[in-house]
């Protein structure tokens, strides 16, 4: 009897199966929008399908709606892309793999920018993309394509900027008697940081311990980096104690404190934020779409400056954090036009207003940085959400947008895991010596260059 | 009949025919990664170079490779000592006469095997939070203690894996022991009893060593199981990155180097160390309880 | 009268021990529970409650809401993709599985023939490996050949089950020659006997093993995490990591969706309970 009963339910199983497995192509075919995967569903016979990979959901919406628009006007290069999201990790790794094994690789892909230079190793599979960037490169902020370039020739559409500043949750400083726009240096955070801290209990900024934005602000504005100019291993290097000890004494003065998730930009972190248990977030520009979707709370009391720095002999004010290149795989059948399209969807001037109206990002075609038509849009939700106007800073900062020259090198991804996971956390957690540390991280890495 | 067919359909060949897929399948998918996996230890993949013993010296100077067998060791040897003991000890109190509901209990017990790792370790991601409204936190505060940041610490860390692997694993064991104890002629304890042997005395002298069958069992798997660890750490720490690599274990840093660093060849090598290292500890496991004659018979 | 005494303070003693072994269990019972528990309370809350306060026992009724299940069930999200998914694959694997294992077993129990022994232990030295080890060879090669992203490549390696065999060997040893010689007299070949007269009488074995075999197929992570290529084709396990994004609100649906992934196992261990604990137990018996 019962064995019955596992048969039916087992051919009930079978047909739902199938039944799901019509749902699921049905919604494909219609356009759909499910989370993970999505056709465009654009057909016809000069139609060129691009499968493309991402690890942000949203790109997705993103690129869908610039593949509209490039098919628009140019009804005789139509695409139709077809956009799988991935976890973060399985998207790189899955890509390593399909380069390295030369097959199951998509058309296009989003690589971040930590994980890019691990693709600039030994036969590059990503088609250079030098010519297909040639007619925006002027209005480009060159720095960012450097960041997706070896020897001279760009393999990755950068995304944004993401300028580094300083967001303040103004209405806890004010509580605490605390006015933002007189914190200039980091003297001044410094002091703040204190003062905050021994008004309220609470925390004011991170210490961060599973990302560097704060600490490679620091390192670029004091000119240093993980490498020597030759590209040395130089991870302990005398600008980097400095700025770690640095941190470290305003993490034993009270101004900085470890927090849930390492960093400000992370889900275990936004709802510290959004509750005021932290108050100040220095993080690239892009950190903005991060408040107005998980920290809603704190709408309107929310200031975003420029971030402190040293002092007047600083080699540059900040420097761009993070990002997402997008590269075309060159053994694909469609590269070269798959390079013409995504040049376009990422770096014209409709890409750029795009990139900031629905990702919010501070875009790399800095032609519309000025136009206040669309930096200051009150329908903007990025206008609406910050009680300063978004770009100010931005403009402020323009002419001094570092970046540290290690960031393309092969070795950053390896080093940036050491940091993430064994430095930052020996510093601000166990309490390890700032030196000690870092010679534990050097030899660490030397040894694992070694071969 | 044709003399292919005949031969096919005799007496002489039909062993040979059943337990060919289960040849080819040891051929294809078993013995050809092996061996295949040797041969890129010695290469260096992503250049297509043979680089020779180039991996292993590596591996010999690699501290991170040293953690992560540190750390898989003593996860190991964490759960033989919380999964057999307590377990085999728990299955005799069910088995007893005067135990009510042990059917019940069994089954719920049970019920952690049947959840996958992915789930299993998010849930107790959550419940070990830094927050002090975390559960583990919030029982943290009943007892008046501060909260922790349990998965930021060594040891810790290490709890919330044991904890995982009992929480998991405690029922299975349980089962094992259960079945074991079927075995086991109830007379024996009748005539202990009737010896004046109490009931501690009954389970360590009767009870343990006939469940020896069992517990070897249980052992060969456990040690297997531990060693082989990873997919509790990466979802626990939602993902490779555990702080100061607190969740680090060999095949994770298998994983990490074939997979994350694209060092193919070197994981190779990482993976046919864990190879010789599960096959030594088993031979040595398996002599030494004397199972290892009884197999080969 | 005594003896009646002693008799007495026994059955004392012995509810005594009765209610305290009770007590005991139930402690553990509850402890096992609590984690399950907690999940399910959490996904009658709001996804991000999750992140801000951690999984814990607050009932808060007050927030309590059917949101997740609302969007489980008419949300746009890949979710009962990945569900079918899985489902197929379970049902692929346990089927092929159950067949072919058997098949092999079969011979291994049956005959006397040059190199079973030799065989048998290869049997015994694989049960052994981590499949670990393998895994990035067996990717590479699997890559070769052409076979990733297929179904095929996720099943294929595992259908002679080490495990699986050695359990059905176990069990037809206990079964008596004489059937099989009875078969041959009436004229059915040796696979006939096979198909015809043992399989019949396997069905404990093969429920025992079907569970065993589809309780892994479904939890499986690694493997088809490597293999599996387009999102269309994840799994239930691939598809709710990916929710575990940094970049993504999901925890409603992940929440929502584990709780539902438990639930068509918890279903079949109820109602199949023996066979699981045959399952789970097969190898520690006669080891």
């Amino acid at each position: 009897m019962k064995k019955k009963v596992l048969a039916a339910l087992l051919c009930a199983a079978m047909a739902g199966t199938m039944l799901a497995g019509c749902g699921g192509s049905g919604d494909g075919e219609g356009g759909g929008d499910s989370a993970g995967s999505r056709d465009m569903g654009v057909e016809g016979e000069d139609v060129t399908e691009l499968t493309v990979w991402t690890f942000v959901e949203n790109h997705q919406d993103f690129y869908t709606e610039m593949a509209e628009k490039w098919n628009e006007e140019n009804p005789d290069k139509q695409v139709n892309l077809v956009l799988s999201n991935m976890a973060y990790d399985d998207m790189h790794n899955k890509l390593s793999l399909a380069l390295e094994s030369g097959e199951g690789a998509p058309d296009v892909v989003d690589i971040e920018v930590g994980k890019f230079p691990a693709f600039m190793v030994g036969d590059i599979g990503l088609l250079d993309l030098t010519d297909a960037i040639a007619p925006y490169k002027d209005k480009v902020v060159e720095s960012r394509l450097d960041l997706y370039s070896k020897d001279g020739k760009y393999y990755g559409f950068p995304t944004h900027v993401g300028t580094t500043v300083a967001f303040y949750n103004t209405e806890a400083l004010e509580a605490a008697g605390i006015d933002y726009t007189t914190i200039k240096t980091w003297d001044d955070f410094k002091n703040a940081g204190v003062a905050y801290h021994e008004a309220t209990g609470k925390t004011f900024a991170a210490a961060e311990t599973t990302a560097q934005w704060m600490i490679n602000l620091m390192l670029a504005q004091k000119g240093g980096d993980y490498l020597t100019e030759d590209g040395e291993l130089d991870v302990n290097n005398e600008t980097m104690v400095e700025v770690l000890q640095y941190i470290k004494d305003m993490q034993d003065a009270g101004a900085v404190a470890t927090i849930a998730g390492g960093q400000p930009d992370n889900e275990e972190a936004y709802p510290l934020y959004n509750s005021g248990e932290v108050a100040v977030a220095i993080m690239p520009f892009w950190q903005t779409s991060r408040y107005t979707t998980y920290m809603t709370d704190l709408s309107g009391k929310v200031a975003i400056a420029a971030p402190p720095v040293f002092g007047d002999n600083d080699v540059v004010k900040t420097i761009g954090g993070g990002g997402t290149g997008t590269a075309v795989v060159a053994s694909s059948p469609n590269a070269d036009l798959a390079a013409e399209v995504f040049a376009y969807i990422k770096l014209s001037d409709e890409a750029s207003n795009e990139i900031y109206n629905v990702l919010g990002f501070d875009p790399v075609n800095t032609a519309v940085w000025t136009d206040t038509a669309l930096t200051e849009n009150p329908d903007n939700q990025f206008v609406q959400y910050f009680n300063t106007k978004p770009f100010a800073p931005l403009l402020e900062l323009q002419d001094s947008i570092g970046l540290l020259k290690s960031a393309t090198d092969e070795k950053m991804p390896s080093i940036n895991n050491v940091f993430t996971t064994q430095t930052l956390n020996d510093i601000f957690e166990s309490g390890v010596d700032v030196q000690e540390a870092l010679d534990a991280a050097q030899e660490q890495l030397e040894n694992e260059f070694a071969s | 009949m044709s003399k292919v067919k005949r031969f096919f359909y005799s007496q002489k060949a039909a062993p040979y025919v059943f337990i060919l897929p289960f040849v080819l399948t040891i051929i294809l998918f078993w013995i050809a990664p092996i061996a295949n996996g040797v041969l890129l230890s010695f290469q260096d993949v992503l250049k297509d170079e043979w680089v020779g013993f180039d991996n292993y010296s590596r591996l010999i100077s690699d501290k991170m490779f040293y953690k992560a067998v540190y750390n898989s060791m003593k996860y190991m040897i964490g759960t033989l000592i919380l999964l057999i003991p307590f377990p085999m000890l728990f299955a005799t109190l069910l088995n007893s006469k005067l135990m009510k509901g042990a059917g019940f209990f069994k089954s719920v017990y049970f019920l952690p095997a049947l959840t996958s790792v992915v789930v299993a370790g998010t849930i107790f991601r959550l419940m070990f939070g830094e927050m002090d409204t975390a559960l583990a936190n919030q029982i943290m505060g009943i007892l008046g203690q501060s909260p922790i940041k349990w998965l930021k610490g060594e040891w810790t860390g290490y709890a919330v894996l044991l904890i995982v692997a009992c929480w998991r694993w405690t029922g299975v064991n349980i089962l094992y022991f259960l079945a074991g104890l079927q075995s086991i002629d109830t007379e024996l304890y009748e005539a202990a009893s009737i010896d004046g042997a109490n009931k501690w005395q009954q389970f360590l002298k009767i009870s343990v060593p006939l469940l020896k069958p069992t517990t070897v069992y249980v052992l060969t798997i456990s040690i297997y199981a531990g060693l082989a660890m990873f997919l509790e750490s990466f979802m626990l720490w939602k993902g490779n990155n555990s702080p100061q690599n607190i969740g680090l274990t060999i095949v994770g840093y298998l994983y990490r180097q074939g997979i994350e660093k694209r060092a193919m060849g070197y994981a190779c090598a990482v993976g046919l160390v864990l190879l010789v290292v599960v096959m030594i500890i088993n031979m040595i496991q398996l002599v030494a309880t004397g199972t290892f004659k009884k197999e080969e018979r | 009268m005594a003896m009646d005494t002693i008799g007495k303070s026994q059955k004392k003693k012995n509810a005594v021990a009765t209610v305290l072994m009770i007590i005991l269990f139930t402690i553990l019972a509850i402890l096992i529970i609590l984690p399950i528990y907690a999940i399910f309370m959490a996904s009658f809350h709001p996804g991000n409650f999750l992140l801000q306060y951690g999984l814990n026992l607050d009932p808060d009724f007050a927030n309590m809401t059917l949101s997740n299940y609302v969007l489980l069930f008419t949300g746009d999200h890949d979710y009962w993709i990945w569900f079918g998914n899985s489902l197929l694959l379970t049902v692929l694997t346990v089927v092929l599985t159950l067949v072919i294992s058997s098949f092999v077993a079969y011979g291994f129990a049956a005959y006397d023939f040059k190199g079973k022994n030799f065989f048998f232990v290869i049997v015994l030295i694989i049960l052994s490996i981590p499949f670990e080890v393998i895994m990035l060879p067996l990717y590479k090669q699997i890559s070769t050949w052409g076979m990733m992203d297929s179904y095929v490549a996720v099943v294929l390696p595992f259908l002679a089950h080490a495990s699986t065999i050695f359990f059905f060997r176990q069990y037809l040893l206990g079964l008596p020659k004489s059937l099989i010689e009875a078969g041959r007299i009436d004229g059915a070949t040796e696979y006939g006997i096979f198909f015809k007269l043992i399989v019949p009488i396997m069905k404990p074995a093969f429920s025992a093993m079907a569970i065993l075999n589809g309780m892994n197929a479904w939890n499986n992570y690694m493997w088809p995490l490597l293999v599996i290529r387009s999102s269309s084709k994840y799994t239930l396990t691939i598809g709710l990591n990916t929710l575990i994004n940094p970049y993504g609100d999901n925890y409603s649906l992940l929440v929502v969706g584990s709780v539902f992934s438990i639930i068509p196992i918890f279903i079949l261990f109820i109602c199949f309970q023996r066979y699981f604990i045959e399952g789970m137990t097969a190898g520690a018996v006669k080891g």
